[in-house]
């Protein structure tokens, strides 16, 4: 111990000075470490499920259309619009799916349009109308297309 | 050094020994309430992510360009109005070469009118000079090694097990180095919450067994979802992998995406 005093003050502040660094780093790392750090990699573990709780789902998914309109559901799967979604048409329905009574958004000429309208870029398989030719602009497609089924006539 | 082994000595260091035991639960429970001040974790449990292997893959002959995909995006993920998009559709025009150029193919024209989220206009070149024309989905390409996640300077954007690429928004400062550095342009700056923001595989989705927005919406199965540690009954991922052949985009970057597409042109970036 006395050895330790008779060190010249300047090196023995230096050396102070050292030791109170290491003392606070290690200090503030075991307070500031998270808890899940490491815990898959280098990174805070809780992250992961804080993102999967960062938003509540709107789309529902197929699944939860099944319950109350499998009809419906079973319908579409027999036609040509077998892998279209339920809420690619008719909008988000997690809303919808929780409570009955908010209604879920009726297919108008624009949802029609979207995808069948004629567009150079489209793939050749895909059928395309020329709105302004087709059935002389009408905008009523549901007159003689039925969407769940699109080759039945109604 | 004279050797100081009498009674108050021993006694004076075994005091300091129990104090220091002492003194643990008290460190530990202050440990707590400073993290909490930090980050608050209400979190629950009950996901595995190292049970899992998220992959997304892009069939791009299928793809008509309807925006569907774009518009549920932005409603599922809450991404702010304007031109903030964790996927998107880009539109592609390659025209035919000028008569006696001598050239295999023309120039090729990108756009990408708001994310392709309301569908496309009509292209400003004439139908018969398109040589080819098509849509591309875009979304975060989950590199195996992620420029965005080596640029991080305080780590808060990580390579999860299951296969995402997340970033942690509580530790995220914003800085924008991983826009920057993110070769395929999916990262932006959240103008509200000024944090780093990109497609997570809808996380939130993925954990309670849903499909992503955009997979559960695209009306022609263009996107296809999967788990690769967990294969259902005729599984559409598995499907994409036996056949199509396979491609990522800029390979030559060495990012080594996950994201494979098929059906791809050598123009698309």
């Amino acid at each position: 111990m006395r050895r330790f005093i008779k060190m010249p003050p300047q090196v023995l502040r230096i050396f102070l000075l050292a030791v109170g660094i290491v003392v606070c780093y290690s200090v503030a790392r075991y307070f500031l470490t998270p808890e899940s750090f490491k815990q898959y990699g280098w990174y805070r573990g809780e992250a992961l499920a804080e993102m999967a709780n960062r938003y509540e789902p709107s789309f529902a998914g197929r699944k939860a259309c099944d319950e109350c309109h499998s009809d419906v559901v079973q319908k579409l799967a027999k036609h040509e619009h077998k892998s279209l979604s339920c809420e690619g048409c008719h909008g988000p329905g997690q809303a919808h799916s929780d409570n009955p009574d908010i209604k879920i958004d009726i297919v108008n000429f624009s949802t029609c349009a979207r995808c069948h309208e004629a567009n150079p870029s489209r793939p050749k398989w895909h059928k395309q109308i020329n709105i302004s030719n087709h059935y002389g602009g009408g905008s009523k497609c549901t007159e003689c297309h039925v969407p769940h089924s699109p080759n039945d006539v109604p | 050094m004279k050797n100081h082994l009498s009674r108050r000595n021993v006694l004076g260091k075994l005091g300091a020994v129990f104090a220091g035991v002492m003194a643990a639960p008290v460190a530990r429970t202050a440990k707590a309430a400073v993290q909490k001040v930090f980050v608050s974790t209400t979190a629950p449990k009950g996901y595995d992510p190292t049970k899992h292997k998220w992959r997304m893959a892009l069939d791009i002959s299928k793809c008509i360009g309807c925006g569907l995909c774009a518009e549920a995006c932005k409603k599922e993920n809450h991404v702010p109005e304007g031109s903030f998009f964790r996927t998107w559709i880009e539109r592609y025009i390659i025209t035919k070469p000028k008569p006696g150029s001598g050239e295999a193919r023309g120039e090729t024209i990108v756009d990408c009118p708001n994310g392709g989220m309301h569908g496309f206009p009509e292209p400003t070149v004439a139908k018969e000079d398109i040589l080819h024309s098509f849509f591309v989905p875009k979304l975060c390409n989950l590199c195996e090694h992620s420029p965005c996640v080596q640029v991080c300077p305080v780590g808060a954007t990580f390579d999860a097990p299951d296969g995402a690429v997340l970033i942690d928004p509580k530790y995220c400062i914003g800085c924008g180095f991983c826009v920057q550095a993110c070769p395929y342009g999916c990262r932006f700056l959240n103008p509200v919450t000024k944090t780093a923001e990109k497609c997570t595989l809808c996380y939130h989705r993925i954990t309670r067994g849903l499909k992503p927005a955009c997979v559960e919406v695209c009306p022609t199965e263009s996107r296809v979802f999967g788990d690769l540690k967990n294969p259902v009954a005729d599984d559409p991922l598995q499907k994409f992998y036996e056949n199509n052949r396979v491609q990522s985009l800029k390979p030559h970057l060495g990012t080594e995406p996950r994201v494979f597409y098929a059906g791809m042109d050598k123009e698309v970036r």
